[in-house]
């Protein structure tokens, strides 16, 4: 999403954060453009050089006494300059009632004034946790994230190689279905990776041969999950003689989506391999190994110290 | 059904660790012989990772290798090739 509307803001947080629009709603189109949100103290008692105009304006405590404390006239020209610097919105935390001259001008100038009944912080806490969630960096997926003992399994593969087939079987034992044939992700604190669906076709998947079936409701709500984190990317591949695939799992083999490294397992497909199952072990193997166990290294290792004992 | 035999002596400077045992089961299971090796009293499957890796084979040890099947001299050559070649190690 490049920027959003006051308006979408408002419509998507109005519960969580109280907020109730005092004035300036002709501003209500006004875009959002950064995630951060500032106090404008500074800029009230009149140095408005480096205002961060662009943000997000909060009121708290110490901004409304101030104004207060201003001679009327005073007041009406501090929130004029403020107001003037073409900030998106503003909001007055606390239910504090917003000074007449913040209304007038606000309504005069377009800029939407909120009253919220939060507290300040809690306030700018949960607009930078929503706004940093909107402007974080996203990409979409054509695979299948299903979370499989707790580990964000990402399965790709080319159309027809038995994606959704296997996705099924796993929810069938019990996994969870985040998102089929599409995932929408998401890099959070530029670190990790979270998928989810699209809100329209959520939770449903079509199988070949029986067209669109609806996962939630077949499976129950304790099969499917609404995000989940990418830990771990399985390719399957139809089978290719000659290709000679991993033996030992000595080496880990990543992919990159938005610059993450997410560890990615190539898994051929052949006649009676049982993919869910082998997904299944793949997710525990990805588990034990972050827990500090590494089955191939170990077991190389033990091998190596009776190679050297039978030496001597 | 041809049988070959051969006594291959294990140059590297480690053995028969993790990697020379997954490429020595890369190659051998590329034919159809039935490959076999021995090492004193041991027999292991030379297609199966887990019977290479038993062996835990050292530097300057001899294995017996066995193939057994229509392509069994080819197999012998080019697995002999890859045990001469220390497995591309020291």
């Amino acid at each position: 999403m490049k920027g959003l509307t006051v308006s979408q803001f408002y419509d998507t947080l109005k519960e969580k954060l109280r907020l109730r629009l005092v004035a300036g709603e002709k501003g209500l189109k006004r875009k959002i453009l950064i995630s951060e949100i500032n106090r404008p103290g500074l800029a009230l008692s009149g140095y408005i050089d480096y205002f961060a105009n662009r943000r997000g304006q909060v009121l708290g405590k110490v901004e409304i006494s101030y104004l207060r404390s201003l001679p009327p006239a005073e007041r009406k020209k501090r929130i004029g300059a403020f107001l003037r610097q073409k900030i998106p919105f503003c909001i007055v935390a606390r239910n504090y009632l917003p000074p007449e001259e913040l209304i007038s001008a606000a309504d005069r100038i377009g800029i939407p004034i909120f009253r919220s009944a939060l507290i300040t912080t809690r306030l700018l806490n949960l607009c930078t946790i929503f706004l940093e969630e909107i402007f974080s960096p996203h990409t979409s997926i054509i695979a299948n994230l299903v979370e499989v003992y707790g580990v964000g399994v990402l399965i790709q593969g080319k159309s027809g190689v038995g994606k959704s087939e296997c996705t099924l079987s796993l929810v069938e034992r019990g996994h969870r279905l985040v998102s089929d044939d599409y995932i929408y992700v998401r890099l959070i604190d530029g670190s990790y990776l979270v998928g989810e669906g699209s809100e329209l076709t959520r939770f449903h998947m079509e199988i070949r041969g029986l067209g669109i079936i609806d996962v939630r409701q077949l499976f129950g709500v304790g099969c499917v999950r609404q995000r989940k984190r990418l830990d771990l990317a399985v390719t399957l591949e139809l089978w290719e003689r000659e290709k000679e695939y991993e033996r030992l799992g000595l080496d880990e083999e990543y992919i990159k989506i938005l610059g993450v490294a997410v560890p990615h397992i190539l898994l051929p497909v052949g006649p009676g391999r049982d993919l869910a199952l082998l997904i299944e072990v793949a997710a525990l193997n990805h588990r034990i190994k972050r827990m500090g166990y590494h089955a191939a290294q170990e077991l190389d290792r033990n091998v190596r110290e009776l190679i050297r004992k039978r030496e001597k | 059904m041809p049988e070959i035999v051969k006594d291959i002596k294990i140059e590297n400077k480690l053995g028969i660790h993790a990697r020379p045992a997954a490429r020595f089961v890369q190659l051998s299971s590329r034919f159809s012989s039935d490959i076999i090796l021995k090492r004193g009293e041991e027999e292991v499957n030379g297609k199966s990772i887990m019977g290479v890796l038993m062996l835990a084979a050292p530097q300057g040890s001899t294995v017996k290798v066995i193939a057994r099947g229509v392509d069994a001299e080819t197999a012998m050559e080019e697995i002999e090739a890859l045990i001469k070649s220390k497995f591309g190690e020291d």
